[in-house]
């Protein structure tokens, strides 16, 4: 192909620009860096062409091994699902009621440096066991069934929502509490009409979010009998190779958390009308991240 | 050569914004089109590249009709019809080559774009566009570095990229300042003088219009109510267009003062 | 010094009509109130449907009167009525059962409320129908009857673990004993329905959830609280035997891999190891993966409606299993104690939440210069690299590094279900009760957890 000459001859005299190295590197640095650790994870974990030739017909055996499903124990299956939905709502009202305060001693804007620093320490490092590890650990102190479970997520709970209400609370507009600062208003005053109204409406709407997540969280930990559904899809794959009756139980809560997760999140884009499109996690994430705050890492975790 | 007959469109919200119009613009012509806001100015530009939806009558391109065109046609259309935008629409994050680049992907194999290998004669009509507007030495600077002007002559030289026969723009100095507005008339005038690309521009200001026209066409609730040589049009034609009279809004000086 | 009050608009009082204050939802606590006890004592006479029902209606239209959302007789003969005949056929479905209350029959007399609600929910908007169309009267009835109706299948399922339905033990019911509802389940029934319903109807009305809010929320803590006998009584107990827990918990056990009898010092390591190089294969092929289903699943990068549809549905669904029933499901189709089995899983794991967030991220991108490249004729997929691609990939590798710090805690987890890495090793001691080995290995996951928080944030910090 001839290149036609776009340009007369006048305007030649403007150097172009050399391209610059890195960004022509730039690319192959990011090739290699992701290319290097997964060949070392795949010979580690002995992950060769031929096994992933095969799993796609694995999965089709399983799945076609849970159709049609088996539907005769619907009832008890309900129960179990139940079950998880009351430990994720116990948990979440733990988690709800005892972040709401630690919030504000983890925001900068209300609380000394002296308190935040601890609390939010506190808040991270219970934030770091997963709610399954937290649940073994809870075991052998409240026993078998949904009650160690409930305090596992409860206090799983705690920890993600703590962060992320001390960061709505960190970014209202200070001006309403200057307003109450200078008509005389004492500290509660200040957090109750300046901070609140502004911040309450986005913390509903992650507390929903969050018993959205521990809906799953629960629904796991019957594997280590924590109660709830967990421990019948895990007993019917795994003990008993019953896969028709474990298909149903995993339809039945997939289409539970379907629901709920549906309710839930129009419920939670009316409670922020006004900004309501900032109910999406997406959004919420992508404000925190870009605000060069430490990103806010506990939204979507399950 | 464009050529509109009886063009009617029709957003899907049941809006009218073009109605019936029958207009013949022959290559190498310098058009402006103005009419208050929601006259049909923008469907009109955008129904010469199959952007809105043609619901009757017909519009060619060259000889290539634009109503009922096959997705594969319409690209080819297109890829020969440069646009500028009032809003640039550029990727503020890629670099102002990049940008420019983007005038090319109808050009390149599918596969080379996708690992962005663009071929030398490519990049080189990209960086030759770019010195057309004078802001090569740019080329590597992310496009959310550069000023209002300069971005609007990365978006002319992303159209000018697709080497052209037709360039429309869209209010392309409405976010400018006066200053850059000139600028950025000029050079599209320019284009138009020395590459010959038949070139069709909304404005919203008269006297712009005025300075830099040569032939005016004028719409009023999606009808052709003007079509001529614009030393011809005098305030009452004007007032037939915008039907009002002509406020300070209306110039670009008046605005600016 | 006090200033006369009206000296602030001296000309202006008067002729401005104040506006009428609307309907404040904290007056109407305490009415709501008043008329759940009223349910709770017509509760008093449950065994008698008539009288129970008469009372009912009777509060309800008490309820209405008193706040004037309805004072035509017409409309509170009716609701009177509605409530004799509703709770007569509730309670001729109950009388029906043969041994325990079960959730079909729970569903079944549950139609007894729904009626009921349906005639309150038009009571309740019929007053503001000139401005509401009837299709909204209408509307909200059902709405009503429907919360109605939720909240008796609520009570009549929970109530045999709350207590106030005897619950039948399996030798009872094999013997054919019948379920007994005594005064307690009409009292304690009534005041749940009541507190649900009329909370809706309210709702409905002043157009603010918050008091039906707190009272399902309420009514869902008191009935979770005891089906799954959660007790503070119970966590007060527990604290005191700390103590005694801490010392099977405390040491932390470094030395056990020597006890087992097999090569010492890779026993917390080599699965370790296994686990992060779950995580990263999960991360990278997952997040890989949601690419093309995130543009597809949102509206201005979908290449078509079927396309946009069945990736929004896959995603949907896809989001709702969890990571570890990945892990299950996976482990059952590839084979238990496979590490692949724990990466495959981690990939649909990483998918999910990619998807998601990206897809979102994109829903909310800059229009103008998709329009840019499709008038220059480029074809969908380049538009979508070119256009959209770069608006959102600071948010891409901000998720994507996100997304690996959690399959880091996602990955140790999915090994207790037979998926490999070092939650194999946890489920291991976990299961011979070596629960100081337990701690040091929870200890080294809460170090490695933090360590790539920490180094995560940092990167992000770089990059963003």
């Amino acid at each position: 192909m001839t290149v036609p000459d776009l340009v007369p001859d006048a305007t030649h005299d403007i150097e172009r620009p050399p391209e610059p190295k890195f960004t022509k590197w730039l690319r192959w640095i990011v090739l290699i860096a992701l290319v290097l650790p997964l060949m070392w994870s795949a010979a580690g974990l002995e992950i060769s062409p031929s096994r992933i030739w095969k799993a796609p017909g694995q999965i089709l055996t399983l799945l076609g091994g849970m159709f049609p499903p088996d539907w005769t124990g619907t009832p008890k299956t309900l129960e179990l699902i139940l079950e998880s939905l009351y430990v994720a709502w116990i948990g979440t009202i733990i988690g709800a009621t005892l972040s709401f305060p630690l919030a504000f001693l983890a925001a900068t804007n209300v609380a000394p440096r002296w308190i935040t620093l601890p609390v939010r320490s506190f808040l991270s490092a219970i934030r770091a066991f997963p709610e399954l590890v937290l649940a073994i650990m809870f075991i052998p102190a409240f026993g078998l069934g949904p009650f160690a479970g409930t305090l596992a997520i409860g206090l799983h709970s705690i920890g993600t929502l703590g962060k992320l209400s001390s960061e709505v609370i960190e970014g209202v507009d200070d001006g309403p509490i200057e307003a109450i600062k200078a008509s005389g208003g004492t500290f509660f005053q200040q957090m109750r009409f300046g901070v609140v109204p502004q911040a309450l409406p986005t913390i509903v709407a992650y507390w929903l979010y969050r018993f959205e997540i521990n809906i799953r969280a629960s629904a796991v930990l019957g594997v280590i009998g924590a109660g709830g559904v967990g421990a019948e899809i895990v007993g019917r794959l795994r003990f008993r190779g019953d896969w028709p009756k474990a298909g149903a139980v995993l339809i039945l809560t997939v289409l539970t958390v379907l629901l709920i997760d549906t309710a839930s999140s129009s419920i939670r884009r009316r409670i922020i009308t006004g900004h309501s499109s900032a109910s999406r996690p997406a959004k919420w994430m992508s404000a925190l991240l870009g605000a060069g705050k430490p990103p806010s890492t506990d939204l979507i975790e399950t | 050569m464009i050529e509109f007959v009886d063009a009617s469109v029709v957003y899907p919200n049941g809006f009218r914004a073009l109605d019936k119009v029958t207009l013949t613009i022959e290559d190498g012509e310098f058009v402006v089109v103005v009419g208050l806001s929601g006259a049909g100015k923008s469907t009109l530009l955008r129904a010469v590249n199959g952007l809105v939806p043609i619901v009757e009558g017909s519009v060619k391109v060259n000889g290539q009709e634009v109503v009922g065109a096959s997705a594969a046609e319409l690209r080819e259309l297109r890829s020969g019809v440069g646009m500028i935008f009032q809003t640039f629409n550029l990727v503020m994050r890629a670099t102002v080559l990049n940008n420019a680049l983007m005038g090319r992907l109808s050009k390149v194999p599918r596969w080379r774009s996708l690992l962005g290998m663009w071929p030398a004669d490519d990049k080189e009509l990209a960086l030759q566009a770019l010195e057309r507007v004078g802001i090569v030495e740019k080329s590597y600077q992310r496009a959310s570095n550069l000023s209002g002007g300069q971005q609007q002559r990365v978006g002319i030289a992303r159209a000018l990229a697709q080497e052209p026969s037709v360039i429309l723009a869209d209010e392309p100095v409405a976010s400018l300042d006066p200053v850059t507005s000139h600028m950025v008339m000029r050079d599209l005038q320019r284009i138009n003088r020395d590459l010959n690309i038949t070139t069709l521009i909304n404005l919203h200001f008269l006297d712009l219009a005025r300075q830099y026209g040569k032939r005016l066409i004028g719409l009023r609730d999606g009808k052709l109510v003007y079509d001529g040589d614009i030393a011809d049009v005098d305030d009452s034609i004007f007032r037939d267009i915008y039907g009002r009279a002509i406020t300070p809004d209306d110039l670009l000086e008046g605005a600016e003062a | 010094m006090t200033a006369p009050q009206d000296s602030l608009t001296p000309a202006a009082m008067g002729t401005i009509q104040r506006p009428e204050p609307p309907i404040q939802v904290s007056k109407l606590a305490v009415p709501l109130v008043a008329a759940i006890a009223g349910f709770a004592v017509a509760g008093l006479s449950g065994s008698q449907p008539v009288a129970w029902g008469l009372l009912i209606g009777a509060a309800t239209a008490a309820f209405l009167y008193w706040q004037n959302l309805a004072r035509s007789p017409a409309l509170l003969v009716a609701t009177v009525v509605a409530g004799i005949a509703s709770l007569s056929i509730f309670d001729a479905i109950l009388e029906s059962r043969t041994t325990v209350i079960e959730w079909t029959l729970s569903a079944r007399a549950s139609l007894g409320w729904v009626l009921f609600g349906l005639v309150v929910g038009f009571a309740f908007s019929w007053a503001s129908r000139p401005a509401l169309p009837i299709q909204g009267v209408i509307a909200r009835s059902i709405a009503t009857s429907v919360a109605f109706g939720l909240a008796s299948f609520l009570a009549l399922q929970a109530g045999s673990s709350i207590g106030y339905i005897p619950a039948l033990r399996g030798r009872e019911i094999d013997a054919g004993a019948i379920q007994d509802l005594g005064t307690a389940f009409y009292v304690q029934g009534s005041a749940i329905i009541g507190g649900i319903g009329l909370s809706a109807a309210i709702a409905l009305r002043v157009r603010n959830g918050a008091l039906f809010a707190g009272a399902a929320s309420l009514t869902m803590t008191l009935v979770a609280v005891n089906q799954i006998d959660f007790s503070i009584r119970e966590l007060l107990r527990s604290f005191t035997r700390i103590g005694e827990l801490a010392d099977q918990f405390w040491p932390p056990d470094w030395a056990w891999p020597k006890t087992i009898g097999q090569p010492e010092a890779v026993h917390i390591f080599e699965p370790f190891v296994e686990t992060l190089q779950i995580a990263v294969i999960g991360a990278t092929i997952g997040c890989i993966l949601a690419v093309p289903i995130a543009f597809s699943a949102s509206r201005p990068t979908a290449p078509n409606y079927a396309t946009y549809w069945f990736a929004k549905s896959f995603m949907n669904v896809v989001r709702t299993i969890p990571d570890l029933f990945w892990g299950i499901l996976f482990a059952t189709a590839v084979g238990f104690g496979s590490p692949f089995a724990g990466a495959l899983a981690m990939v649909m794991f990483s998918l999910s939440i990619m998807a998601k967030l990206l897809s979102e991220t994109v829903d909310s991108i800059d229009l103008g210069p998709l329009e840019a490249a499709k008038s220059s004729g480029s074809r969908h997929w380049q538009m979508v690299q070119y256009s959209a691609y770069p608006q959102v990939a600071p948010n891409y590798i901000a998720y994507a590094l996100y997304i690996f710090e959690l399959n880091i805690r996602a990955s140790v987890v999915i090994g207790i279900v037979g998926a490999g890495g070092i939650g194999r090793l946890l489920d291991e001691r976990r299961n011979f009760f070596q629960w100081d080995q337990v701690m040091a290995i929870v200890m080294v996951i809460f170090a490695a957890v933090i360590l790539i928080e920490v180094f995560s944030i940092w990167i992000r910090k770089k990059i963003v």
